[in-house]
């Protein structure tokens, strides 16, 4: 036996026995996470597996109004649900936990849950298990209502993936778009530079058990920042990263996903021209109205412009909008996401004055053309995740886990206006 | 039999490469832990003298590129003090340890966020910092901060270094 197939058996050895602790039969005791290591690192704010005590939590409502949230605590991923918006959860399930490396739960990567229309549930999370930025995604499906999850399936066991996001079609496919290193390692290999990571798709026609395409569409996404996704009126997923365009810059692309899953149809959002060999690590967000506008909000220190901007497309990503600026620059305003709801199109945002951590929150009721007087919605003073936005029948609420207060759940007004008068 | 006891020998050393690289607990560089006021603390420690305060994570890839570039430019300028902070929470540690290591900077002076509050780590260090990374301070000793994103190339940093000469 050779040194280096021994280094692998061994490797081997030591996932497999991760794996074997890997499968709870039961939740995870409250104490779970390990105690922080000596020398003066502060202790997380609780280590209970809930909701309250997660870095992240990812949100969605299924068909019956029941709230479900995805999240980790320590190296195990969990969901629950809630039927009274949020204020208790189910005991949570544990879907995994990572044997031999890291669940990505901080800033912009976290565990996410995908109701589907019959009742089941596509849970998902990456982890990283030996070398920083290669990830490996996992789908784990529910078809009991959540009481138990299947053993989670790599979507891909080469390469490297990270950032995983899910689209649901009113006819039932789920379609996932994700960041794939495939191509940069195979660079790297050859001894060729390559800029960021592909930006791959896949859809599944059996509610998540299997995915079918899992192919790269287009290179030179930027590897550590999130990718958005929504659905469009025509069925059809949308989807927005932050592309490495020439020169190392740093600016958005948004596309359509053909219903074949084959080619994307869209295009550049606007010329931050930001151009620099650095890790943003914040990520666009998306949302599409009713009419089929493309709503875009996004982060950029670009030499043309720097802070939070919106821009919205009427044509399927052809062209957008100017710019618009939004967010005071005095609070180093960024993580901005965006939903359209019945209600209208809702923007929030999380600002920082030094003390405290506030989400503003603005509502369009044009379509994005004019927007409310930004207003706080939530604030916190200690660490806190970035915001998120989720629509149940039509309504509009901010999901928001913070270290001091714990999950929240918040219904935002249809109108700001009368909610301002109140 | 020789070679069969070579070849056990080879891979115990290998298991025991392995268990070390699996334990996060024992890290040979010492991340001393970077707080709120972490920033203060540290300018004030090199009051006086050149600082550059460096900021990466292994989920970087552009910062692990450029490690060996801060170790080649920690050996040549003696005459400025530069203190490295990695961002990751605790569980990405040793992983970070590798990569400082392997970058030859085992013996320089290293820092890691051991507190979740980020904003305020950012903010006390740059007002409009939000996290992107590589992220570099460079504090003049009679005062002046300068925040740079981006590479060790960075045409600020350079200009810096210069000043300092």
């Amino acid at each position: 036996m050779s040194v280096s197939r021994f280094f692998i058996a061994s490797a081997a050895a030591v996932g497999l026995t991760g794996v074997a602790c890997a499968e709870p039969a039961a939740p995870a005791p409250a104490d779970s996470k390990p105690a922080p290591a000596a020398g003066g690192h502060a202790a997380p704010a609780c280590a209970d597996a809930k909701p309250d005590c997660a870095m992240t939590v990812h949100p969605a409502f299924d068909a019956k109004g029941k709230l479900w949230v995805a999240f980790s605590v320590g190296k195990t991923v969990y969901v629950a649900s809630s039927t009274d918006a949020g204020t208790s959860f189910s005991p949570p399930v544990a879907i995994a936990t990572a044997s031999d490396g890291v669940v990505d739960a901080h800033g912009d990567a976290r565990p996410k849950i995908v109701p589907l229309a019959d009742g089941a549930l596509l849970a998902s999370y990456t982890t990283r298990p030996d070398k920083q930025m290669i990830g490996t995604i996992f789908t784990a499906r529910s078809t009991d209502g959540g009481k138990t999850f299947s053993a989670p399936q790599p979507m891909l066991t080469e390469g490297g993936q990270r950032f995983e996001t899910f689209v649901v079609t009113p006819k039932g496919r789920i379609y996932g778009g994700w960041l794939d290193k495939t191509n940069a390692l195979k660079a790297k290999a050859d001894g060729k530079e390559f800029e960021g990571s592909g930006v791959a798709f896949g859809w599944s026609d059996d509610k998540g058990q299997t995915f079918s395409g899992k192919k790269i569409l287009m290179d030179h996404a930027c590897e550590c920042c999130r990718m958005a996704s929504a659905l469009d009126r025509d069925g059809q997923p949308v989807f927005l990263w932050r592309q490495v365009f020439e020169g190392n810059i740093r600016d958005h692309y948004a596309a359509k996903l053909s219903a074949d899953g084959v080619t994307l149809d869209g295009g550049r959002v606007s010329d931050d021209n930001w151009a620099i060999n650095s890790c943003p690590h914040h990520g666009p967000g998306l949302a599409v109205d009713s009419h089929g506008g493309w709503h875009a909000v996004w982060f950029t220190k670009g030499k043309k412009r720097q802070g939070l901007f919106y821009a919205r497309s009427e044509d399927g990503g052809k062209t957008f909008s100017a710019p618009e600026k939004f967010g005071d620059d005095a609070k180093a305003p960024g993580h901005p996401i965006a939903l359209a709801a019945k209600g209208g199109l809702y923007r929030v945002w999380k600002e920082f004055d030094g003390t405290t951590t506030t989400i503003p929150m603005q509502i369009s009721h044009d379509g994005g053309r004019s927007w409310s007087a930004p207003r706080v919605i939530a604030q916190t003073e200690d660490a806190s995740d970035h915001p998120e936005l989720v629509a149940n029948k039509g309504a509009a609420y901010l999901s928001w886990v913070t270290h001091k207060e714990g999950y929240r759940l918040l219904p935002l007004p249809r109108d700001e206006k009368r909610a301002t008068a109140q | 039999m020789v070679k069969l006891i070579h070849a056990v020998a080879r891979h115990s050393l290998l298991a025991f490469v392995i268990l070390s690289l699996v334990a996060t607990s024992a890290l040979a560089i010492d991340f001393k832990p970077y707080g709120r006021g972490a920033f203060a603390q540290i300018a004030k420690a090199h009051a006086g003298r050149p600082l550059m305060i460096h900021f990466w994570s292994v989920t970087c890839p552009p910062c692990i590129a450029e490690l060996p570039q801060w170790s080649k430019m920690s050996a040549e300028r003696r005459d400025v003090d530069i203190v490295f902070v990695n961002v990751d929470s605790d569980e990405d540690r040793a992983r970070a340890e590798a990569r400082a290591e392997k970058a030859g900077l085992g013996k320089a002076t290293h820092y890691g966020f051991a507190d979740d509050f980020v904003e305020k780590l950012y903010f006390e260090a740059d007002t409009t910092w939000r996290g992107e990374l590589p992220f570099t301070t460079l504090l003049a000793p009679g005062g002046g901060i300068t925040a740079v994103t981006g590479a060790i190339d960075d045409p600020l940093v350079t200009k810096w270094l210069e000043s300092r000469k």
